[in-house]
Parts: structure tokens; C-alpha cells; sequence
């Protein structure tokens, strides 16, 4: 009994559940840096549209990109609630995304997530490495080396 | 023992003793007879040999060790230094460098023993056994330099060799009832301040008696140029056991092991006194006719005595990371001074003792900068150093009798600049070899010197350090080159006719663009100008070459000293705000609108005599600009080498010293911006890359 329950610890991954829309995403945890009030972003010229700019994290100058316009959502709308999620990818480094809400965390364990499978007319799904069940409500993760990986080939 | 923690050491030590050889090896080629230069040559590769040796490198220790014994010889003037000599000895270093650069990507020195070379470098050796009584002294001088095959086992201040003026002084400390004692100190393997242990032993010994002469020299020992063991020949009224237990109380020394002298069993100088044994009686009088306790410093009076010998610079070695560390830390310290700035502007501060502790602040962090700075420049010296024997092995290749003259080698640069700027000289350099002093034949008909000149100027201009390669050469044949474009399709006939001589000439930037009509070794596989222009322009700076057909050309490269923090001025366009480096910047403008002329459709102002084109920056960066129906406009001339382009801007803020930051590499796609800025507000404002705007 012991046992199980320390095993079932281990397969447990932590999610910061953000929404786009009316949609609902979970960032693993580890990936996550800061969670930043929205703020003046300042525009660079001539790159892709979904790279919104730059903006000064202690220091630091930060790229941002609106997770909404790369997955084809409409614009984002700076509301009260709008977060710019400070991620650090081993790969790409340090990068901020633009989300609508970050609402909770929750924990996750292996036989709450759904693995799914590509489907090529959702352009969303790209970027998704399961979905999870929590409380009734289903929560898409993202998987954030996809979201990156597929940007270099734009 | 564990090395692993000094190969960096190592392998940077090695560089410079290399570099050193080289130079003092091409000296040697000019005055074969140069004593200081041999002593040199000898110290380096006496050196060079002990660290290899210590790092276990043997194959690297054995070739350096023949060489060793090639220059000892010629020092001791059995040799007598010719051509082919120096060209073997080139051969070696190059292995030597091979050696080096093996370790470095591998900490391992490879397989290749160089046997040819070794054996090259014996034939020189036994092509002195034709003067036979010296033959006999070889194998002393070698054991002398390499302990290991020391037939004297511990007591090895019996391999002490005494001059006569050393012997005399021993001879009168007999005379005087004073004991003289031969002492050999072994440090202890794990001990890493070598030179400081035997510092504190010589110390602890002078305080009991007086050193006469210590092996290696004092000076050696106290710059860590030995390997265990040291000895000395004391001078003292206090009993052995004594002088003994002082020198063996200082901490991390493995052994001391000591005897009364015996001046009969001592060896002898040498029958040819080099200078710098001449200059040793000097020392050694001075610091008997002084009291016991003054004579603290031997070392110091022989390095004065020797004369031309030049002084190690007292430096520390520190890892360029940490200054990096030490570089942002400066930068955030600015960025701080400049939002405390422009919240006092901002407020309209009347408080003057305010005011004047931020101006001392901006004074202060100023200076900071200046010598962080200072801290990461070193001289281009370490890059340029190499070329004469480049250009003397280019000579004999290319069979074309050249001369290299540089000035400014003390020049200083940004460590990052200069560990970058060796390539693109090197290609230059070869270039003005190859493509640029003309054939002997064509060089007398033209009334040229034989020797063709190649010159490599380097100085501080403003904010920019200018290096110069120039030759005395052919020059640039436009037409050649014009005809090659067109023949290549990089251009056609009519745009041709169209060029000027510099645009044709700037064609030879443009990627696989070679005029050599031969591939040869040096120069002309098609890579190389476009090369040196990405890699200069990729340090932010430029490139650029002025040529007289038959007389010789001029490549002129400009460098910013510093990468990380410049003058920028702050302007704005559409509500963005932008800085550009003031570098680049000539002139600002008020401009009347009427004044705008169309040329092929495009927008120029007439300025002093010039026609320049305009940019709208409002349009470059996709804003709306908010003084679009102005009568007047401002215009930021910038420049890129001598062509010129009018930036039309909304705004003028002002000057500000700003931090380069990078913008990533998602942003990299913006040609047009080279870098970010934190403004004093924490907003992030864009550096405007003027060169992609032209």
C-alpha cells in the first residue's frame, strides 16, 4: 500500500492551468520562470507577426510571442487578467507568452492524462502533448519544445 | 598527480612561449650572433620543455629537449646559427604548435613523435663534433638543464657550476673561518606556489647566512622556472644543522639535503663566457660588499644587471567569464545610474546636494566602465606577433623577396575583438603577398624596390581602433575585375558601365569572388574577402580598400573599441523609441520638404555638395509617423564608409550612454535591428543597425 502511494507521488506532474479563450492549457511547472503582470512591450519591426516583442525582465531583454496568434486564435485582448508567463526552454532559452488568465495549479498524475494523437486539421493540436482530466474539466497540455519547433520553420 | 586543473595554464603559457620562439627565432635569422636573443630562445624552450615535462607530455618534452640542447650549444658558441638551422627550428616550433593544439581539443598531444625533426635537430648536433674537445662537454650542459639524468642523486648543488668571481668569494669565506654549505630543497609534488615556498626558503637561508649562488638562478626560481628542486650555496657562521632546519621549516617542502662545500669537487665554468655569465660576477660582488641582511634581494640586482633582458610584466591570469561577470554588473550599475537620472530630470529636482551626488555617480560609473574596459583590452599584439614568419614563409613559397613593417602592435582592443581578428589580417595579409606584390621581373621593370613592402598599421582613432594592411604592390585592376563580373554574371554589361572604380573594387567583398587567375595555395579559392567583411562587420565593424592601379592598395579596417556599452543617440519615430550608435552618425539636419529631390524615383538631398539618400524610418520600421505633414524634417546623416544615407526621423531625444543587449535569437530575423537597450525607465528601446539601412 505503501509502496503504491510512493509510486503514484512520483508520476505526479504539477501544471499551471492558463485559458485562451475558452480553452484551458496546462504549462508543466518546471518550465515556468515568472508570471508577469502585462506591460509595455516594445515592438520589433519586421519579424513574424506572433512575435509580439520585447520587454525587460530584471535586466534582461526578453522576447514575447502571443501564444494566441501562433495557434491561429484571434488577437489577444489586454484585459485585467492578461499574464505574460516568463518560460525557460533548455533549448530556445528564456521567452515570455501571452495568455489570457493563469488560473490555477494542479496536480496531475500519469492515469489522469490522455495522450492524444496528431491530428493534422487542428492546428492547435500541434502543440499539445495530452490532455488531462481534472474535475470534470478536460485541460490540454502544452508541450512547449512542439510550440518553438514548429516556429522555426515558419 | 592530477594535472587536469593547469592544462588552461598550460596551454596558454605554451602559446606564449611559442609565440615568443617565433619572434626571437626571426630575430635570430637577422643578427645570428645576438647573444640576448639566443639566452632567449633558450629560456622559452628550456621553459616550454619543463611544462610538458611536468604534464607528462613526453613526445612535445623530447623535441623541445633537442632543441634545447641545439640552442645551448649555440649558446655556449659551438654552434654557429645558419639558414638551414632556422628553418628546422621553424619546423619544430610548427610541430610544437601541432603539440599544443592537440592538447587543447584533446588534453592529449597526439602520436606524432616528429622523428625527422629529432633527428634533424642531432645532425645538427653532430655536425659540431668536428671541433672534438667540446663534444665532451655536451652531456654536462644537458645534465645541468634536465635533472632527471643527474648523476649527483640528491646532492645536487654539486651540478652548481661556479665562476671564478663565485669561487673567489667562497675561497675568501674560507679564508674568514665561515662555513659554506651546498643545500638542495625538493618541494613537495602537490605544491602549487612553488616560487613562493622558495622564496620563504631563501628567506629562511639568508637569514642564517648569506646565498652566493642558487641553481636555477634566483630569478628562475622566483618566476617558477623550475621543476622540484632547487639548490643554493650558503655562506654562514651557523652549523649546517641549522641552516638545514630553517630552510626545512617552511611548510609544503618535501626534503633538504645539504653538505660543507668542497670547492675542489665543484665544476668549473665553462671556457666561453656568455653575457649573461659575465654579468653574474657583478651580482654576486654587489651582494658581498653589502650587509648580510640587504642582500635579501639577489634576485632583483641580477635582474637589473642583465641588461636588455626584458621584465616579466606582473600579471594575473583571470578567466574571461569573470570579467564578463564583472562587464554586466557595470552594465546594471549603469542602467540604474540612468533611471536615477531621469527620475531627477523628471521631478525637476531643485535639491543641489542631489543633483551633485548623482552627477558624482555618473562620474564614477563612468570611470568604472573605462577601466572594466581597460581590464578586457589587451594589445593586438598577441594576433599580429605571428605574421612576420608568415610572411617570411610566404616569401619563400611564393618565391617573391617581401618585407613585413608593423607599427602599433600595442594597439588595444576588446579581448573578444582581437581573439577574432587574427583570420581576416591573415587573410589580408596573404592577399597583398600573393595577389598584390608583383614579380620581381615586374617589380624592376617598374622601377620598384626587389623586396616588396607590406605594412601592417595599427592605431586609436576616437572611438575606433584602425588597422591598416597595405602593400606597395600592383594595386587593384579595376578592369580585370569589372570583366570578371561580367563574365561571372554578378553583373551585367550595363550596370557595369555605370560603376564607379569602387563599386567594382567593392565587388570583391561579394562571396566567391576571386581574381587570382591560378588557385595556389595562399589565396584564391574563392573565400577570403567575404569572409573578412562578415567576420569584420559581425564585430560591428567595417571594411573597406583604396587602390591605385600599379602602385599598391590599402585596406583599411575599423573596429569599435568596445562592443558591450557605446554613445548612442536616443530619436524617436511613430512613439518608438530608437537609439543609433553615434559612431555612424555624421551630421543632423533640418530638412525643408521642398528640398527633397527624386533621382530614379527614389528620394535625395542635396547636403554641401553631396547627393544623399534618403531613408524614412517611419516606413523601414512599419510605424505611422507623427510628423508626417510637417513643412521640415530632421534627418540623422549616417555613414558606412564613404557612402552616406539621410535617416528621417520623428524626434531627436538626445545622447545617452546605453548597454548592448541581445535580442535572442528568435529576434534575429530583424536585419535592420542590431541589438536592445533598458532605457532609464526600464523600457527596452532598439538599436538601429544604420550599416543594413543602406
Amino acid at each position: 500500500m505503501d509502496e503504491l502511494k510512493v509510486l503514484n507521488e512520483l508520476d505526479t506532474t504539477q501544471y499551471i492551468v492558463i485559458r485562451l479563450g475558452d480553452e484551458q492549457y496546462g504549462v508543466d511547472i518546471k518550465y515556468i520562470d515568472s508570471i508577469l503582470r502585462m506591460q509595455r512591450i516594445t515592438r520589433v519591426p519586421k519579424v513574424a507577426p506572433h512575435l509580439k516583442g520585447v520587454i525587460n525582465l530584471r535586466g534582461e531583454v526578453i522576447p514575447v510571442m502571443s501564444i494566441r496568434l501562433k495557434m491561429n486564435l484571434p488577437e489577444d485582448v489586454e484585459t485585467r487578467a492578461t499574464r505574460i508567463i516568463i518560460l525557460k526552454l533548455e533549448q530556445y532559452g528564456t521567452i515570455g507568452i501571452i495568455v489570457d488568465e493563469v488560473q490555477e495549479v494542479v496536480t496531475l498524475s500519469q492515469d489522469m492524462i490522455e495522450k492524444v494523437s496528431y491530428d493534422p486539421k487542428d492546428d492547435s493540436a500541434h502543440y499539445i502533448n495530452g490532455v488531462g482530466k481534472y474535475n470534470d474539466e478536460l485541460i490540454s497540455l502544452l508541450d512547449f519544445n512542439l510550440v518553438m519547433q514548429e516556429k522555426e520553420t515558419v | 598527480m592530477d594535472v587536469s586543473q593547469y592544462l588552461e595554464i598550460f596551454i596558454d603559457e605554451s602559446n606564449e612561449h611559442l609565440q615568443n620562439l617565433n619572434t626571437q627565432i626571426l630575430n635570430l635569422e637577422t643578427e645570428p650572433e645576438n647573444m640576448d636573443t639566443i639566452n632567449e630562445i633558450f629560456r622559452a624552450a628550456h621553459s616550454l620543455k619543463g611544462m610538458a615535462g611536468t604534464m607528462g607530455y613526453k613526445r612535445m618534452q623530447n623535441l623541445t629537449h633537442d632543441m634545447e640542447n641545439v640552442f645551448s650549444e649555440v649558446r655556449n658558441g659551438h654552434i654557429k646559427v645558419a639558414p638551414g638551422m632556422i628553418d628546422i627550428l621553424f619546423q619544430c616550433l610548427d610541430a610544437l604548435d601541432e603539440y599544443v593544439t592537440n592538447i587543447k581539443d584533446s588534453a592529449d598531444e597526439g602520436t606524432n613523435d616528429n622523428e625527422s625533426l629529432i633527428k634533424q635537430l642531432n645532425a645538427i648536433l653532430e655536425n659540431k663534433g668536428e671541433i672534438p674537445e667540446q663534444t665532451s662537454e655536451e652531456p654536462k650542459s644537458s645534465a645541468k638543464t634536465a635533472p632527471a639524468n643527474d648523476e649527483n642523486g640528491d646532492k645536487k648543488w654539486l651540478n652548481i657550476v661556479l665562476d671564478s668571481s663565485q669561487v673567489n668569494v667562497i675561497q675568501a669565506a674560507f679564508d674568514m673561518k665561515k662555513n659554506v654549505y651546498g643545500i638542495t630543497v625538493v618541494v613537495q609534488d602537490t605544491c602549487i606556489l612553488k616560487a613562493a615556498r622558495a622564496f620563504l626558503v631563501f628567506k629562511a637561508v639568508e637569514e642564517k647566512g648569506e646565498v652566493v649562488v642558487s641553481n636555477p638562478p634566483a630569478k628562475d626560481i622566483e618566476d617558477e622556472k623550475f621543476d622540484k628542486d632547487f639548490s643554493l650555496i650558503v655562506i654562514s657562521d651557523k652549523s649546517l644543522d641549522e641552516v638545514i632546519k630553517a630552510a626545512a621549516y617552511v611548510s609544503e617542502i618535501a626534503s633538504v639535503t645539504g653538505d660543507v662545500i668542497d670547492l675542489s669537487k665543484m665544476k668549473k665554468p665553462q671556457s666561453t663566457n656568455t653575457k649573461k655569465e659575465e654579468t653574474k660576477p657583478a651580482a654576486a660582488d654587489k651582494a658581498v660588499n653589502v650587509e648580510p641582511k640587504a642582500s635579501a634581494k639577489p634576485a632583483d640586482k641580477k635582474s637589473s644587471n642583465s641588461g636588455s633582458k626584458p621584465v616579466v610584466n606582473r600579471t594575473v591570469r583571470v578567466d574571461i567569464e569573470k570579467l564578463d561577470v564583472l562587464m554586466n554588473l557595470v552594465s546594471e550599475l549603469i542602467i540604474a545610474k540612468n533611471s536615477l537620472v531621469s527620475t531627477t530630470s523628471q521631478e525637476q529636482s531643485q535639491d543641489d546636494a542631489f543633483n551633485e551626488q548623482i552627477e558624482y555617480l555618473e562620474s564614477v560609473t563612468t570611470n568604472l566602465h573605462e577601466s572594466v574596459m581597460k581590464v578586457r583590452m589587451v594589445p593586438i599584439e598577441s594576433v599580429v606577433s605571428k605574421f612576420p614568419r608568415m610572411i617570411r614563409d610566404l616569401s619563400k613559397k611564393l618565391d617573391k623577396k617581401m618585407e613585413l613593417y608593423m607599427t602599433g602592435e600595442d594597439t588595444e582592443l576588446d579581448r573578444t575583438v582581437v581573439d577574432e581578428i587574427g583570420d581576416p589580417l591573415m587573410h589580408l595579409l596573404r592577399n597583398s603577398a600573393d595577389h598584390g606584390l608583383e614579380s620581381a621581373e615586374l617589380r624592376a621593370e617598374r622601377g620598384k624596390p626587389e623586396i616588396g613592402s607590406i605594412f601592417l598599421d595599427a592605431y586609436q582613432d576616437g572611438n575606433n581602433v584602425v588597422i591598416e594592411v597595405r602593400d606597395d604592390g600592383n594595386g587593384i585592376d579595376v578592369d580585370k575585375v569589372r570583366n570578371k563580373a561580367i563574365e561571372r554574371g554578378t553583373i551585367t554589361q550595363e550596370q557595369a558601365a555605370n560603376m564607379t572604380d569602387k563599386e567594382i573594387i567593392d565587388l570583391l567583398f561579394l562571396p566567391s569572388f576571386s581574381t587570382a587567375k591560378a588557385v595556389t595555395d595562399v589565396s584564391g579559392r574563392g573565400v577570403g574577402l567575404d569572409v573578412v567583411r562578415s567576420k569584420i562587420e559581425s564585430l560591428s565593424g567595417e571594411v573597406e580598400v583604396r587602390s591605385k592601379l600599379g602602385e599598391g592598395s590599402t585596406w583599411t579596417i575599423r573596429l569599435p573599441l568596445t562592443l558591450a556599452i557605446i554613445q548612442a543617440l536616443m530619436i524617436e519615430v511613430g512613439h518608438e523609441k530608437y537609439a543609433i550608435s553615434l559612431g555612424s552618425i555624421q551630421t543632423i539636419e533640418d530638412i525643408m520638404v521642398e528640398d527633397i529631390k527624386l533621382v530614379q524615383n527614389k528620394e535625395v538631398i542635396h547636403l554641401r555638395g553631396n547627393v544623399i539618400p534618403l531613408v524614412r524610418l517611419s516606413n523601414v520600421l512599419d510605424v505611422e509617423s507623427t510628423k508626417a505633414n510637417e513643412e521640415s524634417m530632421v534627418v540623422v546623416i549616417v555613414k558606412k564608409g564613404d557612402k552616406q544615407a539621410g535617416l528621417v526621423i520623428d524626434e531627436l531625444l538626445g545622447q545617452q550612454e546605453i548597454v548592448i543587449k541581445s535580442l535572442g535569437k528568435y529576434m534575429k530575423q530583424s536585419k535592420i535591428i542590431s541589438g536592445a537597450t533598458i532605457l532609464g525607465d526600464g523600457e527596452v528601446a532598439l538599436i538601429l543597425d544604420t550599416n543594413a539601412l543602406m
